[in-house]
């Protein structure tokens, strides 16, 4: 059956669609140039798909801090215009969309609100072109451990897989003293966070207790639906308690599967990532007792500061805030500061004045946070392990982490990984 | 590679019990979403790659109804009925335009559906991801079968899977319906010569064939966390299980699942970080050997 | 082919070389550079799946695994090794044939549908290998670091110009000598291959010795492809051996046309547009995508360069000029 077409309407009004955008395409540079009082400043960031949440939140969290800044003035007197673009979360479209931002568009800074392997793929366009790019999501500690990732122009100014995994190793031995863990197994996706992650945990654990032993470890891959095989597989081996860094839905899913095989009865449960909000709501039964890391709890620090931070963010877009939005406010807080330290806005003064800085934060372990100099990375954010319940406060006693603690066997880390 | 607690379990009844268990349930499910592409295949000669699609949009359905209605049985009808009618539309608007072409129109039109209910998921139920929670009926222990641990929602999950097998494979065979559904698969032509309105016949099979899937989502949402794009993931398992299997035989999927289901147990304890691969293996030596699958009619 | 239309290819393959090559001297637009290298890596790998699926009517869901190999194969050659550029280019072509030769032997002999599933399964195989194998590939975050681009010729691809002409150049060798295997003799028993085997193999073509050797000759090509995208992120990622990227260079086969030579770089450019115009306005891509891809499978029903030719010479006829010809579809 053929049809015989009439769309020479179409075809031509599609044309001129294509030649339309491809003449914008060409001329904006000539635009952005011409608008010196405000700073672009570029976010490509992941708003489609499993991870939508991270780009969406992250969003979230930097908007509400750069409407109060540019209530306030903007950056050294410059209205900050932000750019957001989703790379759908793969990292050649990260690569090219933080391009983009930079040639086609005008932007003089890029945060990076990439996950992991996008992070990587930003980090090296900022190598090739120059501009000061700030990492707001990515984890995986390597980032800026790495001598030769190590650039003057970028930074990574968000939590580390290697500080979560001292504290967490620490906390889980000392519970493990308590109640006499000796047999532990692991369940965590088998990606680079998920395996690099699961290593560290286990490497502190047995730092700080070495008697403990791994009697199982599982890996199913990431967003996988069916956990039976991983849940069977660690059953069999018995042991008396387990960590996981799995997240999100995946932890939620998990648990749902967890649940019918009274998985939870029979062991202490480690869940890094269970202190989210989401995560914490989204689960209808939630097992009591189960131990996690903070992502962001409104109670941690308990302080009025976080507390008011958590409760304009929840007004404002009726949800919680996820440790991708403090992250986010938090890089504002520091660009803000950086501007006013450096006063301009250009990017290798910015990064001058960025290098070692300090400010207050809500977020901070003892009121600041800190940029660390020798790596670029932030140092001193609230970081703790606690209990988890399945009504607010969800999370009501933490126990901190000692920053001193960290600071020491974090450096052990890099000379053994050959990073020093 | 962990070659040492594989052969460690291989010798213990227990272990191999323990997994064989684990191994027929994951098979089960897998046969319960996969069985609706083998159908559409079979009878149409569509290859649905929009199959994932309508397990999402089963799982959603039903999310919905719990929500307004706290009956998880209404939740399972309601989504069966919603998905079968998406399904009637799209065959009767848009795949009923793609018979007999280049199978990469079937794809392109399959997909193009697919991106678009992505985003109208996400569109109306947001991007965050959603969670349905096990109905109180299921909440209780698992029960021990020599050794072998079963869950009571997935003990749940295998009698409506083996009654949804039986009943297929049954209707099919003697049904006055499910013959002329066989006739019309070997030559329509014949079958619209007689009288038969080929064309709603076609169309209730798609409708047929997006219903399981849509109820295959809705009976796995109380254990899965609900986000636009998840029908991906089960999208190539089926394909892996209907081509093992052989495309359009209900049988052949059931065994073909069942198989995938074992070679995952068993080879989490193998090969831990390789059992995908260790499944594409399969896949491929199946397609060499005997390209139409372990129950599809053989090449002519 | 006769002479007279190959000199004209090559003619016309200088011609736009020698425009893309003036255009950094008329605008300094990154973004329009930039298109043109993801392009060229695009365009070369989609042309090479067009030899299979519009010439030789070989529909195959797992092309991606060669470019992925070629990405893979290039950037850790130059990453472990000091070989130079050219060297290591072709090392990797190479590379992707060997593995072609055997995937294609095992496959090429299946039909339709079989075929498709049998190459994507092979495409997943590779896929897994590279992510679980992570000492040697980085496994899921890829090759980091950077690639080392050492000085050869005179050319220095760690300047943007220069990684920018070289592309294209790349572009405009692949597609020239894949429109001269195309119009070959070889191209032509391809067609007839595609057009029914059987008579094929009695007019006394060897049928599987000529769909292993387009199968491998698609394969290099693509790894080309891979090769230049390697480059132009400065890595290689998992995704690029992933199957939505073999449905990516589906779609640009489907969008410009699979009849016309130039159609799949038509749909690449096309793909590429709507894919940039898209995210700027909206995060909604997959609906729009989903919507494109409705209004040139049931709208146009066929690819914009085959639409266009059709439409040309639909009017040609009605004028008398030419004999009206069986459509193909």
């Amino acid at each position: 059956m053929h049809r015989s077409p009439t769309f020479h309407l179409d075809r031509r009004s599609f044309l001129t669609t294509a030649a339309a955008s491809v003449t914008g395409v060409i001329a904006s540079p000539w635009i952005a140039r011409a608008q010196a009082k405000v700073i672009k400043i570029g976010m490509p960031t992941i708003l489609s798909g499993r991870v939508a949440q991270l780009g969406s939140s992250s969003r979230n969290g930097l908007m509400m801090e750069v409407e109060k800044i540019n209530a306030a003035g903007g950056l050294a007197g410059r209205q900050i215009e932000m750019i957001i673009r989703d790379s759908k979360g793969q990292p050649q479209e990260a690569a090219r969309i933080a391009r983009e931002l930079i040639n086609g568009d005008g932007c003089e800074i890029l945060l990076d609100a990439e996950a992991s392997s996008g992070a990587f793929a930003v980090h090296e366009v900022a190598r090739d072109l120059g501009f000061l790019c700030i990492h707001t999501n990515s984890e995986t500690s390597s980032l800026s451990a790495d001598p030769k990732l190590r650039l003057a122009n970028a930074f990574r100014l968000c939590r580390q897989g290697i500080h979560d995994s001292i504290v967490g190793g620490s906390y889980a031995a000392s519970i493990a003293n308590a109640k006499g863990l000796m047999k532990w197994a692991t369940t965590s996706p088998d990606y680079a966070y998920g395996r690099d992650t699961t290593q560290q945990f286990v490497t502190y654990l047995k730092h700080f207790k070495p008697d403990i032993e791994i009697v199982s470890d599982a890996w199913p891959k990431l967003f996988a639906p069916d956990y039976t095989e991983v849940i069977t597989k660690i059953q069999q081996a018995k042991p008396q308690a387990m960590y996981s860094c799995l997240w999100g839905g995946d932890l939620t899913s998990y648990i749902d599967q967890g649940n019918i095989y009274a998985l939870f009865s029979q062991l202490q449960f480690f869940a890094v990532n269970m202190a989210d909000y989401t995560a914490l709501t989204k689960v209808k039964n939630l097992p009591k007792g189960i131990y996690s890391g903070n992502r962001y709890i409104k109670t941690f620090p308990a302080t009025p500061q976080n507390a008011a931070w958590g409760d304009e963010y929840r007004s404002k877009y009726g949800e919680y805030p996820t440790n991708w939005s403090w992250q986010n406010a938090a890089v504002m807080h520091f660009l803000a500061a950086a501007a006013t330290k450096a006063n301009s806005t250009e990017g290798a003064k910015l990064a001058d004045a960025l290098r070692g800085l300090t400010i207050e934060s809500p977020f901070g372990a003892n009121g600041t946070m800190t940029i660390r100099a020798e790596d670029h990375t932030l140092i001193d954010y609230a970081i703790g392990w606690g209990t988890t319940i399945p009504t607010e406060p969800y999370v009501p006693d933490v126990k901190t982490g000692d920053w001193k603690q960290i600071a020491e066997l974090e450096s052990e880390w890099k000379k053994q990984s050959g990073y020093a | 590679m962990d070659i040492d607690p594989l052969i460690g379990c291989l010798l213990s009844t227990a272990c191999i019990v323990t997994h064989a268990t684990s191994g027929l349930i994951i098979g089960l499910l897998l046969f319960l979403v996969a069985v609706g592409l083998t159908l559409i295949f079979g009878v149409l000669k569509i290859v649905n790659f929009a199959h994932g699609a309508f397990y999402m949009l089963g799982a959603y359905f039903a999310l919905t109804i719990v929500q307004f209605t706290d009956s998880y049985l209404l939740a399972i009808l309601g989504a069966a009925a919603g998905t079968a009618a998406v399904g009637l539309v799209f065959e009767r608007l848009f795949i009923s335009q793609v018979y007999g072409r280049n199978v990469l129109m079937q794809l392109l039109v399959c997909y193009a559906f697919v991106l678009i209910f992505d985003d109208l998921v996400r569109i109306i139920w947001g991007s965050e991801f959603r969670s349905m929670g096990m109905p109180e009926l299921f909440q209780g222990p698992p029960f021990f079968v020599a050794g072998g641990v079963v869950p009571q929602f997935y003990l749940f999950l295998i009698v409506v899977t083996l009654a949804i097998a039986a009943a297929l494979g049954l209707a099919l065979a003697r049904s006055w319906l499910g013959k002329t559904v066989r006739a019309a698969a070997i030559n329509p032509g014949m079958v619209s010569a007689l009288g038969i309105n080929t064309e709603l016949l076609y169309g209730l099979v798609f409708a047929l064939g997006g219903l399981l899937a849509g109820l295959a989502g809705a009976l796995a949402a109380p254990v899965r966390s609900l986000t636009p794009g998840m029908g991906f993931s089960v999208l190539i398992e089926s394909f892996i299980v209907t081509v093992i299997g052989g495309m359009g035989s209900i049988l052949g999927a059931l065994v073909g699942a069942i198989l995938i289901g074992l070679i995952r147990s068993f080879g989490s304890l193998g090969f831990p970080l390789f059992t995908d691969g260790l499944m594409y293996l399969f896949m491929i030596v199946i397609l060499v050997v005997k390209p139409t699958g372990l129950f599809g009619k053989p090449v002519t | 082919m006769s002479k007279r239309s190959h000199r004209f290819d090559i003619v016309v393959g200088l011609a736009a070389f020698a425009a893309m090559a003036v255009a950094p001297a008329v605008t300094s637009n990154q973004a329009l550079f930039d298109l043109v290298i993801r392009g060229s890596a695009l365009a070369l790998f989609a042309t090479s799946l067009n030899l299979l699926i519009g010439y030789a009517g070989m529909v195959s869901f797992g092309h991606g695994m060669f470019f992925g190999l070629g990405a893979y194969g290039f950037g850790l050659i130059m990453q472990r090794t000091s070989m130079p550029i050219p060297l290591a280019l072709l090392a990797s072509l190479a590379l992707a044939a060997a593995v072609a030769i055997v995937v294609g032997a095992i496959c090429v002999r299946l039909k339709d549908i079989y075929f498709a599933f049998v190459t994507l399964a092979f495409q997943m195989l590779l896929y897994s290998l590279i992510t679980s194998w992570v000492s040697f590939t980085g496994g899921d975050q890829g090759l980091r670091g950077g690639i080392p681009r050492p000085v050869f010729f005179g050319i220095d691809l760690a300047k943007y110009t220069h990684l920018y002409l070289f592309s294209s150049a790349l572009l405009i060798i692949g597609l020239l000598a894949m429109r001269h295997i195309a119009e070959s003799p070889f191209g032509y028993s391809l067609r007839v291959i595609r057009d029914n085997a059987v008579r094929a193999s009695f007019l006394g073509i060897n049928v599987w010795r000529m769909k292993l050797a387009v199968f491998v000759i698609a394969g290099t090509f693509a790894a080309l492809g891979g090769a230049v995208m390697s480059l132009f992120v400065s890595g290689a990622y998992p995704e690029f051996a992933n199957w939505p990227m073999s449905g990516e260079a589906v779609f640009m086969i489907m969008l410009g046309g699979l009849g016309v030579f130039l159609g799949p770089l038509v749909g690449t450019v096309l793909l590429l547009l709507l894919n940039d115009v898209i995210t700027r306005f909206t995060e909604y891509y997959g609906l729009a995508l989903g919507l494109v891809i409705l209004l040139f499978t049931l709208g146009l029903r066929k690819g914009l360069l085959d639409f266009a030719v059709d439409l040309v010479r639909r009017r040609a006829t009605a004028h008398g000029a030419l004999p009206t010809e069986v459509a193909h579809e």
